[in-house]
């Protein structure tokens, strides 16, 4: 009879978890903070499901309500944040004196710390095709934000992001400040076009 | 504020019929099922696991469709993601997201002991809670860690599909011999009088073959979201 009531109270202790934790989850603006408490959730799930006597179904919940679910969410955040370059000027435009240096580095670094986004470069050519045309871009195998290239005719360096995404107004602001710098936009491949 | 009202009035007369229909909850309790598969359970399917006897033999019907589902919701994550069959792991001057040290000592310790509490727990779906859907997804657990390990790791997807169609294919096959053996669809394929110590073959079989397609399942949809962003 004590062992019951002990159980009991557990139960309800757990109950009244499962509510607060719902609530935080919902006034948390932070991802990785989010992440914890659905992870938090799930775990407060399971303990209830073994009191109710259904280990079969607590199991299932620790695995993928704790495991699989918050190592996708963690991947997806992740992902989520990146500012992803494509890189095709090739020179001193990023890189100079074997460092991160470059004029148009120090640029995308002040663009992305604005918005708090993480910059990445990547200088693979073959990441994206230009087969339809100079503004018509198909990247298929990354998702690419911006494509970085070189006019020789003009002598400036051309900074092409995709036409839908509403950053690009504030990068051609920021740009303004360099003479041979010119922003553009190209379209996407639509969805299953 | 006429519709708060509302709300809170459809609120209340839900929160007095759920109070309302507690009392029928109990005639629910005293169902006669509970005590066939008490009494018939092991006899019948060679589980003593109730719940993989109900899963796996009386009601294999609704177990397949599970599988299926999952199939199909990896085909749909595939294809939405538009994720290329080539692989191609593109080289990115600045890559931050490296994995804590921490995280990667751990994982490696915890990986080899998550493989194997995934083994024990579909091959012993018949005697200790679990089965085949918890056991791979333990394994799909143990598999995704290697990522964070390595970040760099490839994958080949469509080997991956091709091998979940025919653990699938083998899931309905497998279900289907009793058709021979019995005369009768989805259920065990040894005869009604058959020891309980061979009834277990069937139920193991169809226990590994399940965590197959839910592991490899789990893990084409984590790889498929793992390039959606790059």
């Amino acid at each position: 009879m004590n062992d019951l009531m002990w159980i009991d109270i557990i139960a309800y202790v757990l109950q009244f978890m499962l509510i607060a934790i719902a609530v935080v989850v919902v006034l948390q603006k932070n991802n990785s903070t989010i992440v914890l408490l659905v992870v938090a959730f799930s775990l407060v799930v399971s303990g209830l499901y073994v009191i109710n006597h259904a280990p079969d179904v607590a199991i299932a919940e620790v695995a993928i309500g704790a495991a699989i679910i918050p190592l996708i969410y963690v991947i997806s955040i992740s992902r989520q944040r990146e500012f992803i370059v494509l890189d095709r000027a090739m020179d001193d435009f990023i890189i100079s004196n074997n460092d991160f240096t470059g004029i148009g580095y120090v640029l995308l670094k002040r663009f992305t710390d604005y918005y708090h986004l993480e910059l990445n470069i990547c200088n693979d050519p073959g990441l994206c095709s230009w087969e339809a045309g100079p503004d018509k871009v198909i990247c298929e195998k990354t998702n690419v934000d911006l494509i970085v290239s070189r006019d020789e005719e003009k002598g400036v360096y051309q900074l092409k992001g995709k036409e839908s995404s509403l950053l690009m107004t504030k990068l051609a602001q920021m740009a303004e400040d360099y003479d041979d710098i010119e922003v553009h936009t190209f379209t996407e491949r639509g969805f299953g076009e | 504020m006429s519709r708060k009202i509302i709300l809170v009035a459809a609120l209340g007369i839900l929160f007095v019929m759920f109070f309302l229909s507690m009392e029928e909850m109990e005639d629910l309790f005293k169902n006669d099922a509970k005590l066939y598969f008490f009494e018939h359970g092991l006899d019948d399917t060679g589980s003593s696991n109730l719940i993989t006897a109900i899963l796996l033999d009386y009601r294999l019907f609704d177990s397949l469709f599970e599988a299926g589902i999952l199939l199909v919701a990896v085909s749909g994550v595939i294809w939405i993601s538009r994720h290329d069959f080539e692989e191609r792991n593109a080289h990115f001057m600045l890559d931050k997201y490296k994995t804590p040290e921490l995280f990667v000592t751990l994982s490696r310790f915890v990986f080899p002991l998550l493989l194997m509490l995934g083994f024990f727990i579909i091959l012993n779906g018949h005697l200790t809670p679990g089965g085949g859907f918890q056991g791979g997804a333990v394994v799909a657990t143990a598999i995704l860690l290697l990522y964070y390990i390595n970040l760099e790791r490839k994958t080949d997807i469509s080997l991956i599909v091709a091998v979940v169609k025919f653990a699938y294919l083998g899931i309905v096959l497998t279900a289907s011999i009793s058709l021979i053996t019995r005369g009768e669809i989805f259920t065990n394929f040894m005869a009604v009088d058959a020891p309980t110590m061979s009834k277990y073959i069937y139920i193991i079989a169809l226990d590994i073959l399940i965590g197959i397609n839910v592991a490899l399942c789990l893990w084409a949809i984590f790889t498929a979201f793992l390039k959606e962003g790059r």
